[in-house]
């Protein structure tokens, strides 16, 4: 599985911010992220990781218009945590975001998932709003990505799951699994603690092959956490491949070149995930990748 | 920021999380569903049966200072972490600080940045004269948050406005690298494309001779994440530092850059990026230690001051 990553339509770069400034806003107009996704799919990419926001979902309607949204599998993430810690830094609070998103839901004009979001709020009960948001996050992705989209999997974005996991919230994997699985979707983590989660896992005894996971490997060990070496432990001890590497370019300090040796050696990974942000890099970073991976 | 931190000290070892106290009722019975082995309280006094060894205050800035009295006067506990700034103003930073002296026990403030790899390498640099002595410098925090958006949000008194809420922590690490700062001239301009705050210009000096100029913004285009930034100016070359890397440029043409990838930015556990759990870990080593922390509530009522003073002298100029 070799995964289009969605860093660069947000503008984002881990390197630095200076570099996400020099690249300008052009990868974030959809017209221009979708021609980079289909560049990509002609070089060997057969899939979309994405957190569900205005600006992916408006690359979704591109290239859903342009006919190929049958040719991606694609992996959705929520929440779009940025975009709603910067609505509470802005309405003030946790308050003000869950008015805001409250609204959204019921501007989204679904019957069900309006009635299920009435019902949580009133008997305050967490599970029952994490599947009200879902649903609401789900229909979005479908109504943009139309009835032909192949979505795979919904993942949970890294701030939620790494916060539930120091929480020790069992239950809320274990509703979200549950819950991921009833709508046909593989259930999916996005981490920065892989080792941590893996091992927290096991001793929930949560069956670990029915996931995805997305967490970070590269060659220089950038971000994977606690270490290189506990990281790869882990990986190694899967007994089936599920993870979806990411960071393989150690946000941009490697070259492709430099990183393909390191992520085709390593075991059980079930695909990887790259940000590219022109045109030569999508054309020469997915036939590489296609090249070592599949060949 | 709460659930941040609380997140993080669940998983230290040895570490429990025992209360969490929120105002909202709401939330407080939101948490009570999802924090089932943890007491939620809407109110200080009911933490007082707890026995707690160490409390976070992580409520909005005006707030600090009226939690942390009550907490240090109704001996609720001793052991203080405060989210920065301290407090909403001198007098009352100073005020806490006449409580730490009475009642003892950790103090410490979250100025985060002293705990990111890159600022703690320009600080290494500094100290072991790889540059040479600092003479000046360039500092500036900038954010995107209110970005193109119309004037007059309550948010923005809330957070404390952009000098304490986001220029603090350029003011805490110039004090840091350089000691205490006085305030030489301020101003405050509007922001061109219209946003709900403007950015703030001073510049400052230390006896002895080092001078420097600070700028700060929540309106910035371009600033998806906080980012704070240092340009130093020393004898024998010039350091940039921001969140992202080090730049050490020589006067004899020599060039070396860390980036995060270079200075083992790694810990035990991740969750907002790396520096987030050394601090914290550091605070807790310090309760469990009996060991001095720093920033303490003294150093970082030094920004207090100068956020003070910097306003003082804008008043003056409006008047």
């Amino acid at each position: 599985m070799l995964l289009v990553g969605d860093n660069p339509f947000h503008n984002i770069s881990h390197l630095s911010q200076d570099r996400a400034r020099a690249r300008g806003n052009a990868t974030k107009q959809p017209e221009c992220a979708a021609d980079l996704v289909m560049l990509s799919l002609e070089n060997g990419a057969n899939g979309f990781m994405f957190s569900v926001s205005d600006t992916t979902l408006s690359i979704l309607r591109e290239i859903r218009e342009r006919e190929a949204i049958e040719h991606l599998s694609l992996y959705a993430i929520v929440p779009y945590a940025y975009e709603y810690v910067r609505v509470a830094t802005q309405v003030g609070g946790v308050t003000g975001l869950i008015a805001k998103v409250a609204k959204e839901i019921t501007m989204s004009r679904s019957a069900g998932t309006i009635a299920m979001g009435l019902g949580a709020v009133i008997r305050s009960n967490p599970l029952s709003l994490m599947k009200t948001y879902l649903s609401y996050e789900i229909s979005r992705v479908k109504s943009s990505a139309g009835k032909k989209a192949n979505l795979i999997s919904l993942m949970l974005h890294e701030v939620v799951t790494d916060m539930a996991l120091a929480l020790d919230l069992d239950w809320l994997f274990r509703s979200y699994i549950d819950f991921t699985l009833r709508r046909g979707l593989t259930p999916g983590f996005n981490t920065g603690n892989f080792t941590y989660f893996v091992d927290k896992f096991k001793t929930w005894n949560l069956d670990l092959d029915k996931i995805a996971i997305a967490a970070p490997f590269n060659k220089i060990g950038f971000q994977m956490i606690p270490s290189k070496i506990a990281c790869e432990k882990t990986l190694d001890s899967l007994l089936q491949p599920i993870v979806i590497a990411i960071s393989i370019l150690a946000a941009g300090y490697l070259k492709p070149t430099e990183a393909i040796g390191y992520i085709a050696a390593l075991p059980n990974i079930k695909g990887v995930a790259i940000g590219v942000s022109r045109e030569s890099h999508a054309r020469e970073t997915f036939r590489l990748f296609h090249k070592e991976l599949n060949g | 920021m709460g659930l941040l931190h609380a997140s993080i000290l669940n998983v230290l070892p040895n570490v429990q999380l025992a209360a969490m106290c929120e105002k909202s009722s709401v939330t407080r019975r939101l948490w009570k569903k999802v924090f089932r082995e943890i007491q939620i309280v809407d109110n200080l006094e009911k933490l007082s049966d707890l026995d707690l060894d160490a409390v976070y205050v992580t409520t909005p800035i005006p707030s600090h200072f009226f939690i942390a009295k009550t907490l240090y006067t109704r001996h609720l506990t001793h052991n203080l972490f405060v989210e920065k700034t301290l407090a909403s103003n001198y007098d009352e930073a100073k005020e806490l600080c006449g409580l730490t002296r009475r009642f003892g026990g950790a103090n410490m403030v979250g100025y985060l940045r002293r705990f990111t790899v890159t600022f703690r390498k320009a600080k290494d640099l500094l100290s072991e004269d790889y540059a040479g002595d600092a003479t000046g410098f360039t500092g500036y925090a900038y954010s995107s948050d209110f970005y193109g958006m119309n004037r007059g949000s309550k948010t923005l008194v809330s957070r404390g406005g952009v000098l304490r809420d986001l220029g603090c922590h350029v003011i805490d690490l110039a004090i840091w690298f350089f000691g205490d700062l006085k305030v030489d001239s301020a101003n405050v301009e509007s922001v061109a494309d219209g946003c709900s705050g403007d950015v703030w210009h001073f510049a400052v000096r230390k006896p002895g001779g080092l001078k420097g100029d600070f700028k700060a913004s929540w309106c910035m285009n371009g600033y998806r994440m906080p980012e704070i930034a240092l340009q130093i100016s020393c004898s024998k070359g010039i350091i940039e530092v921001s969140d992202d890397v080090v730049k050490l440029q020589l006067n004899n043409g020599q060039l070396s850059t860390w980036h995060r990838h270079d200075l083992n930015d790694t810990s035990f556990f991740w969750l907002g990026g790396p520096e987030y759990f050394r601090e914290d870990d550091y605070f807790i080593k310090s309760v469990r230690e009996n060991l001095h922390a720093e920033p303490d509530f003294d150093m970082a009522s030094k920004v207090d001051r100068l956020i003070d003073e910097v306003q003082f002298k804008v008043d003056k100029i409006s008047d």
